[in-house]
């Protein structure tokens, strides 16, 4: 089959790879037929994340067709439509027992700090991604669900990660009826997080990014007052509680992570020297930002084994910190029906679609922001699959 | 970009009884598709490296791109060492330099000579007993 190939730092090329096989009688392998790059992706194609190796296939966001199937599967079977979590979980061990998927103890043998996923280095399982022609899916009669047929592909693509990521940044910082929330980042997750504070009955959304059309982006897609970080050069924490009253906001989401702008010094400490993981900036902000007594919820991906945080103004402040990967399994029922009944239009943030041979083009773009990039899709086997 | 502004959406979900993720933490079950009291396990081909606090490979795990070579053996080294020390990360991080190089020396033609230097330093870093 083809597939995506990092080869290095800021360098991925499609290539010849082995089809993949059925490994595990819960083993599914689905025919892709939808693929997105995610902003953690970047991460990955940025070198940050340990042991990606070379010839790794990324993507966790994809749906697809079942074309094989293990002989211990009975919820699928060939040629059902499935949308499947980014976490491989198997819904039977501790954590997943308690709704915790993205913390399932049975599927990562590399790491004991979160379960495995796909296409994300050998710190997740060293599981084969989704941006490729076929992929092998594990544990499919826990994770996939299917597509019923009046929704297109790119109608429940999201629901694999970016959307259910964003809900959960919304129900994290524990929004009450009325209040004001700081979303850091108009990336895609932090567009849903935008649009997932309002469900929540937030009074006053707020988007904080420097890109001009991501602003503007969320400014229409999600109805936010948008503000960018470099019009306030050094001040855009007083800046950010002066908006809000004096006090800051009642909760802030960190939907950046590690390859924040914004502070030099993190620029350079986490990404220039690696010597912290990442750049903590939209973190920081979020701390110093939220009001005393506030919620800080972050969904942005930070890498181990540290980061120079301000915990001590946590600690003073009083504040909650709430974080997880998303637990998406549990999320992907409820957002179906927000997605169905049109509360949610998901696929509006996608602006660019391609080819799978054009994947290193579409990672070049994304990673630029060039083209109002907001969200790439990769169509493995053409445009013809339902959109 | 064609987008029409829409309205805010209504607070469908204000209330927490809507919010799946709410509690945090549900009372134990087993998940909806689950058929099993232990999952079947998946028998290793070939190697898999698992951390240190793991008696054994999880019921699944994924296999590609085994460790090779010189940055093979550095991975080893490194998931030798517990997760909770930063020399594990950077030393993973090590591996994935020197593996971006072997795969350019492999590439140009400079395989034999990286095979040579890669033995040489297997034997030489070999973990004794």
């Amino acid at each position: 089959m083809r597939a995506l190939s990092y080869q290095g730092p800021y360098k991925v090329k499609v290539e010849k790879k082995p089809d993949p096989k059925i490994e595990h009688p819960q083993d599914v392998v689905l025919k892709v037929t939808r693929a997105a790059i995610c902003g953690s992706d970047l991460h990955l194609l940025h070198g940050l994340v340990a042991d990606t190796r070379v010839g790794c296939t990324f993507g966790h966001e994809f749906t697809g067709v079942v074309e094989e199937v293990g002989p211990s599967v009975r919820k699928l079977k060939r040629g059902d439509r499935v949308v499947v979590p980014f976490n491989i979980s198997c819904g039977s061990c501790f954590f997943c027992q308690r709704g915790l998927f993205a913390n399932c103890e049975n599927s990562n043998p590399a790491s004991d700090l979160a379960s495995g996923v796909f296409g994300y280095s050998h710190t997740t399982g060293g599981f084969e991604g989704g941006q490729a022609e076929y992929v092998r899916v594990p544990f499919a009669d826990v994770g996939p669900m299917r597509i019923t047929q009046e929704l297109g592909d790119e109608d429940v693509l999201f629901l694999s990660d970016i959307l259910p990521t964003g809900y959960q940044a919304a129900e994290m910082a524990e929004i009450k009826g009325g209040q004001t929330v700081v979303v850091f980042g108009c990336g895609p997750v932090g567009l849903f997080a935008q649009k997932s504070a309002w469900l929540m009955g937030a009074q006053r959304v707020i988007a904080v990014d420097h890109v001009p059309e991501r602003l503007a982006f969320a400014q229409a897609y999600c109805r936010t007052e948008t503000v960018n970080f470099k019009d306030h050069k050094g001040e855009i924490v007083p800046y950010l509680r002066e908006l809000c009253g004096g006090r800051g906001p009642d909760a802030c989401i960190d939907a950046v992570g590690m390859e924040a702008e914004g502070i030099a010094h993190h620029r350079l400490i986490g990404i220039g020297l690696m010597l912290e993981a990442g750049a903590p900036t939209a973190l920081q902000w979020a701390i110093q930002t939220v009001r005393k007594g506030g919620v800080v919820s972050i969904v942005g991906v930070y890498g181990p084994p540290w980061n120079m945080l301000p915990i001590g103004t946590a600690m003073n402040k009083g504040l909650t910190l709430r974080m997880n990967q998303c637990n998406v399994r549990r999320y992907m029922p409820h957002l179906l029906e927000l997605v169905r009944d049109g509360t949610i239009d998901a696929k509006k943030v996608i602006s660019h679609r391609f080819g799978l041979e054009d994947a290193p083009k579409a990672y070049e773009l994304f990673s630029d922001k060039k083209d109002g990039c907001i969200k790439c899709v990769l169509m493995p086997h053409g445009p013809q699959a339902r959109a | 970009m064609d987008l029409e502004p829409q309205d805010k959406p209504a607070a469908v979900d204000l209330h927490p009884s809507r919010r799946p993720g709410v509690p945090r933490e549900l009372r134990p079950h087993r998940a909806k598709g689950v058929h099993w009291d232990e999952p079947e396990r998946q028998e290793p081909n070939g190697r898999v490296l698992k951390h240190r606090g793991r008696k054994e490979l999880p019921p699944v795990f994924g296999t590609a791109q085994p460790p090779t070579g010189l940055s093979g053996l550095l991975r080893r080294l490194a998931y030798r060492i517990p997760e909770e020390k930063a020399r594990h990360w950077l030393t993973l991080l090590l591996a994935d330099r020197v593996d971006v190089l072997e795969s350019r020396l492999a590439g140009t033609g400079g395989v034999v000579a990286l095979l040579g230097v890669s033995v040489a330093l297997v034997i030489a870093l070999r973990p004794r007993g």
